[in-house]
């Protein structure tokens, strides 16, 4: 299954063309709960058509600041509302000293931040009454580091007990802003807890500095991270195209998702007993 | 507030840096990477804010603009989860702070008001109600568009381009907006006050235009006229067109 992030700068032609072919699309519930008119309309044809995945944007699961609990409240009646199938969110924290900032800041890779946020990951787990696939994001410079990004990761994944949305393009990003080998990277992290796998995108913005825009197509060498991932995989793990911004004409986006599908199918297909 | 433990710390002194642009060294952080933070936090709320007040900011000049928003965000805790949303912060903002800008442009919370209106009722949650398509004007209740706001405007923001606006302009305008229930885009109704009576008593349920004819004479103490008459009957005409009156009982 490859499928593609339903956005409003392409619902209405996405809607009323075949071009675009997606298996499911996802969204994030901060970008409609609570919309009515124009937009829920086709929404509400596209909850008609596709399964729906989401992927939240302000739980800020990394804040030291306290959990929204009627904000959660809201979240967990829109998954039953849209009958959706994944929640995941990110690694990172969007809120703090009580104020929204509306993007993904960098947790520090301490032992106290893997505490804490377990915790809260364990929380909301709990409150939504299903587990949760938590991303890796994308980040810029480490924060006060105790610990290497995969041993705090892979602690969070076991003592929450949570699902992991492998983001290839996220790990490719990390392995060049910080200088490191995203194939040994992928190796060292719990695959058995993957459930959902997001491609996208980035933009270079200095010699040593890429940041994931989710606004240009995938790179090859991020279809090759996401070839070696599902090869290891073996398993047929949901895959969503990114695409936020600088939208292409609908059928470059298709490429892309047949490019996906066909990395896919051919890591998954069965091989020939002399070939094993 | 003293953070509970350093990983706190760090994380809110990030998290400062973000919203004012006032940083203070945290251990392990590259300096030259740690900008685009502040850039790409800043860049989406003033995006956001841009998209909302598209009049406003055409209105102010860039640095004014560039004040109004850095201020707002620094000196603002954003509440709203949600980014649409966000943007009536500004306004909320602008109403408990005493901003420079407001003394410049004596419109400006108007401004912002009548902009934020028209994203509230084009995001807003589906109303229903039930109507008939078809009917007799003159005889049958009249059903009002759920899907409605009425505003008082001393300044004409919702006629006139901002920057035209002049101290002399001050007055009473009223207006009505909806939203359409087909193409769901947000319409304005320049109203009389008359025409604000009729609507608030539509507002309580459905009514008849003699009903509604006699309420707004009674309210605003005029005697009926066949003038009266004629100018309701082309108002709740044009009315049911725009479907600021969706139909009949």
């Amino acid at each position: 299954m490859v499928g593609i992030g339903f956005r409003k700068d392409f619902a209405k032609e996405f809607l009323d063309s075949n071009t675009l072919q997606p298996a499911f699309i996802e969204a994030a519930p901060e970008n409609w709960i609570g919309v009515g008119g124009y937009w829920k309309k086709l929404f509400q044809q596209a909850l008609e058509k596709y399964p729906f995945y989401t992927h939240g944007l302000s739980l800020s699961i990394g804040s030291p600041d306290d959990l929204d609990f009627p904000f959660l409240q809201q979240v967990k009646q829109f998954l039953q509302d849209t009958n959706a199938k994944v929640y995941s969110e990110h690694l990172s924290y969007s809120k703090c000293n009580n104020a929204h900032l509306y993007d993904l800041l960098p947790i520090p890779f301490t032992a106290d931040a893997v505490k804490h946020v377990s915790q809260r990951i364990k929380t909301v787990q709990e409150v939504l009454e299903r587990k949760i696939a938590i991303e890796i994001v994308s980040y810029y410079t480490p924060v006060a580091p105790e610990m290497l990004e995969v041993d705090f990761i892979n602690h969070i994944l076991s003592e929450a007990d949570c699902e992991l949305l492998l983001d290839v393009n996220n790990i490719y990003v990390n392995s060049f802003n910080h200088q490191y080998d995203a194939y040994e990277f992928l190796d060292q992290l719990p695959l058995e807890r993957v459930s959902y796998i997001h491609m996208a995108g980035h933009e270079k913005v200095s010699d040593d500095l890429l940041i994931d825009t989710h606004g240009e197509a995938i790179i090859d060498p991020v279809y090759h991270l996401f070839a070696y991932a599902m090869q290891k995989l073996q398993r047929d793990v949901p895959v969503l195209l990114e695409r936020d911004f600088n939208i292409p004409e609908l059928p470059l986006l298709q490429e892309e998702l047949t490019r996906l599908q066909d990395i896919k199918n051919n890591a998954l297909k069965p091989m020939a007993y002399a070939a094993i | 507030m003293q953070p509970s433990n350093p990983t706190t710390g760090y994380q809110q002194s990030l998290a400062h840096y973000c919203r004012t642009g006032e940083y203070t060294h945290i251990r392990g952080v590259h300096t030259d990477h740690v900008q685009h933070y502040r850039r790409l936090v800043y860049n989406v709320v003033d995006d956001s804010l841009q998209s909302a007040y598209p009049l406003t900011y055409h209105l102010l000049e860039e640095e004014e603009w560039n004040n109004l928003v850095q201020r707002f965000f620094s000196e603002h805790p954003c509440q709203s989860p949600q980014l649409w949303y966000m943007p009536k912060e500004l306004y909320d903002y602008m109403i408990a702070a005493t901003h420079p800008l407001l003394t410049r442009y004596p419109f400006l919370l108007e401004l912002l008001w009548f902009e934020w209106l028209e994203v509230a009722l084009y995001m807003m949650e589906d109303k229903t109600t039930e109507y008939r398509h078809q009917g007799d004007l003159q005889q049958d209740k009249l059903v009002l568009n759920p899907e409605h706001h009425l505003e008082h405007f001393a300044f004409p923001v919702h006629l006139k381009q901002a920057a035209t606006i002049i101290a002399e302009d001050q007055s009473h305008y009223f207006l009505a907006l909806h939203r359409h229930p087909e193409s769901g885009e947000v319409q304005f109704t320049d109203l009389s006050p008359a025409f604000v009576s009729m609507l608030e008593s539509l507002a309580e349920g459905p009514a008849t235009m003699n009903e509604l004819l006699a309420h707004a004479c009674t309210t605003l103490g005029i005697p009926e006229s066949e003038a009266i008459r004629q100018a309701t009957q082309a108002f709740l005409a044009h009315a049911l067109r725009t479907q600021l009156i969706l139909g009949f009982a």
